[in-house]
């Protein structure tokens, strides 16, 4: 009796471990459709609200339709998809960046958009846009809002160095003449001011800042046919310019996006590169934000034109059936609309709508923050979709990485990304 | 007294069998079977394509091994690890087992310092990780204001995690302030089972602290130091969320790991095949580096 109580007690332990594993719930049922949107934005506290709100807003416009979503931070989110989806509990759309596409789409996850949406919606987005999405000819992602990388600077401290707050530099020869008055300054609490910021820390999406600032100095990193293309004038500026910037002591070292962001909403930071979208990132430390922050086209530098990198927030989405594609067609078109996408960005998330139909929204049209950068809207460029971008990206930040806290020289640091990035790319 | 019979014998050994029987399915289901699956993947062209649409792997001679050794990232990331953990263990032996000795002296407050002590233990390693961050800010953080105040203001910007040269340092500080707790207690629990007979004769003796240190306190503490010291090669070897949460590799690649490499490689490039054979490599060395420290270990002991 013992022997047997104590062999059900070990099955009982080692059952538990399997149907600790759980099952999935249909998403598909007879009362409804519940559809699965991926969405970092959601732990992000000042988008926290508005994707509450377009839930609720949604489920009770369409009453047989849920919203799941599925949560992670900013940096794990596609790892969350691929995951549960390896684990065949795939997602029916992931909120994110345009740089996420190639990605998702050599992973076999991301669907041609035109396969679920309508060709009335899809048509009224602008076709230049559209095509930055497209791989193989089809777009594989659709666009919330879009924006170039724009210079933030602080109107306060443009007033403290005795410099014209509405009279941002246009080229990176007058930014130096700029930052070297600027980095005189200290702040309230004594500590020093950058004068000027650019991402270069190890993540994916400095490199694409850094990529956009290539395309400043009209250089490029990859062709069109997604080839690596570093032999040109503008490349060399860029990485020589970050290296001069280090070398004053201008930018902050190895700073990410956000510490940058941090930086800016202190009064520590006089000008810096940003998505447009990271003024939600700056109000959220500081609330006064509004007050001091103006923005300004990219700068021009060597032969450049001052061309950027396009930037957008895009849904990714993926096929799960007629049934929650066709619910998640209506989800997909609610969102990126003039009535769920005005106060958004106005008041969370300035940026430049990607259709047609929405192109003179009044929130858009009079937004104060992003009126000094709206010329550079036209002035976008695409960079070459390749399934190894991110990994390419992270070749960029070493590189600036290299040159600036390495110290080593320009010319055989570009050298060295050389030999590492045509090998990462040929993976 | 009773005999047991063959069969009574045999029958316990059938039942202990069969009690083990789910240890091992679970073992191998959880732990042998994902091994060899990653060693099975590491010669293989496999991507996240491949578990979506539940397509094997294809063979690629050796093209995942090959492209490791094509950059510096691979050797980089081992001189890096062998580094780290080598640096790491050995400083945290040494203050581990000094303050463990404090601890052991009878000491004022020694039981509340004991209890103190293992606050860093129970704090998550990225919530650590965090912490040090902070406290390694380069504009206000407090290291670089101690710096400051004790070069009385000719380094006003020092940046740990910033420069390649230090950056593998701040990792290991916070290393060590994670780890030393577990170490310390785990000696302190050996230096309580010396006997005390033993060191009070070789006082009688004429044996002084560090004669008594030396050949009767160290010799008791062997198999506790052999464990606990292993435990930390093993722990700082796949040392990976202090290094992803703090530098994230760089600068410079000066901080990546091949713990950082695997995953850059898999889930970053997304492609599975060089990650797992980041991996294996990575499990092999460490293999070769536990079985030569038992080994050594074994050879003092005689």
């Amino acid at each position: 009796m013992k022997k047997l109580l104590a062999l059900l007690m070990v099955l009982l332990v080692a059952g538990s471990f399997l149907f600790a594993a759980g099952s999935s719930e249909k998403a598909a049922t007879d009362k409804g459709v519940t559809i699965k949107v991926a969405n970092y934005a959601l732990l992000e506290s000042g988008y926290e609200q508005f994707w509450k709100d377009v839930k609720t807003n949604f489920e009770a416009k369409y009453p047989t339709i849920k919203i799941e979503w599925v949560t992670a931070p900013y940096g794990e989110i596609v790892n969350q998809v691929v995951n549960m989806a390896g684990g065949g509990d795939m997602v029916d759309a992931i909120f994110g960046e345009i740089g996420w596409v190639p990605g998702l789409v050599d992973t076999g996850l991301a669907a041609p958009v035109r396969d679920i949406l309508s060709p009335e919606f899809v048509n009224d987005f602008f076709p230049d846009v559209l095509k930055s999405f497209e791989v193989d000819g089809k777009a594989y992602g659709i666009p919330l809002y879009i924006s170039p990388y724009v210079l933030y600077y602080n109107k306060d401290l443009f007033r403290q160095a005795s410099l014209d707050p509405n009279k941002p530099p246009k080229t990176y020869t007058e930014m130096l003449t700029y930052a070297e008055k600027l980095s005189k300054l200290k702040d309230s609490n004594g500590n020093k001011v950058f004068a000027f910021g650019q991402t270069t820390a190890s993540v994916p999406v400095s490199g694409s800042s850094i990529n956009a600032m290539v395309f400043n100095f009209g250089g490029q990193v990859l062709d069109e046919q997604g080839k690596l293309s570093v032999d040109n004038q503008g490349f060399k500026d860029t990485i020589s310019m970050l290296q001069l910037l280090d070398q004053k002591g201008y930018n902050p070292q190895n700073a990410k996006l956000k510490d940058l962001r941090s930086l800016f909403a202190l009064g520590q930071l006089a000008m810096y590169y940003d998505q447009s979208w990271g003024f939600n990132g700056i109000q959220s430390i500081n609330a006064k934000a509004k007050d001091f922050i103006a923005s300004a086209e990219p700068l021009r530098g060597g032969l450049g034109s001052g061309e950027s990198l396009l930037q957008a927030h895009a849904f990714i989405l993926m096929d799960n059936g007629s049934a929650r594609s066709t619910a998640l067609a209506k989800f997909v078109e609610y969102v990126i609309s003039e009535e769920v996408l005005s106060d958004y960005l106005r008041d969370i998330t300035p940026a430049y709508p990607a259709k047609n139909s929405m192109a003179s929204m009044e929130s858009v049209a009079n937004n104060g923050v992003l009126k000094g950068a709206s010329p550079a809207a036209g002035r976008v460029r695409v960079q070459t979709f390749i399934p190894q971008i991110s990994a390419l990206n992270l070749e960029l930040c070493s590189l600036a990485q290299a040159v600036t806290v390495g110290k080593q020289e320009v010319g055989s640091a570009i050298e060295k990304f050389k030999t590492s990035a045509v090998v990462k790319i040929s993976q | 007294m009773k005999t047991k019979t063959l069969s009574s014998k045999k029958s316990d050994s059938l039942f202990s069998l069969l009690l083990d029987l789910p240890a091992f399915l679970l073992l191998a289901g959880f732990i042998v079977v994902p091994i060899i699956d990653s060693v099975v993947k590491s010669f293989q062209t496999f991507g996240i394509k491949n578990i979506i649409t539940k397509k094997p792997g294809v063979w690629n001679d050796f093209a995942n091994y090959l492209y490791l050794f094509k950059t510096d990232d691979f050797t980089g990331a081992t001189l890096h690890t062998f580094s780290f953990v080598l640096g790491v263990v050995l400083v945290q032996f040494l203050l581990a087992i000094l303050l463990a000795l404090i601890l052991n002296s009878n000491i004022k407050g020694a039981r509340f310092m004991r209890s103190v002590m293992m606050t860093p233990w129970v704090v998550p390693t990225v919530i650590s990780a965090l912490i040090w961050m902070w406290l390694f800010q380069p504009q206000y953080g407090l290291l670089k204001y101690l710096v400051s105040v004790v070069t009385f203001g000719k380094v006003s910007e020092f940046a740990i995690l910033n420069n390649p040269s230090t950056a593998l340092l701040g990792v290991g500080v916070a290393a060590l302030w994670k780890q030393i707790p577990l170490m310390t207690l785990l000696l302190l629990a050996g230096l309580q089972n010396v006997p005390q007979d033993i060191s009070e004769a070789a006082m009688i003796d004429g044996a002084g602290k560090l004669r008594r240190f030396f050949s009767i306190i160290l010799p008791y503490l062997s198999p506790v130091i052999k464990v606990s010291v292993s435990m930390s090669i093993i722990e700082n070897f796949k040392q990976f969320p202090l290094f992803w949460t703090m530098t994230g590799g760089g600068p410079n690649n000066a901080t990546t790991t091949l713990a950082v490499l695997s995953y850059r490689e898999a889930f970053v490039s997304m492609n599975l095949g060089a990650g797992a054979a980041v991996t294996t490599l990575w499990m092999l060395m460490m293999i070769v580096v536990i079985f030569g420290y038992n080994k050594l270990f074994r050879v003092q002991e005689f």
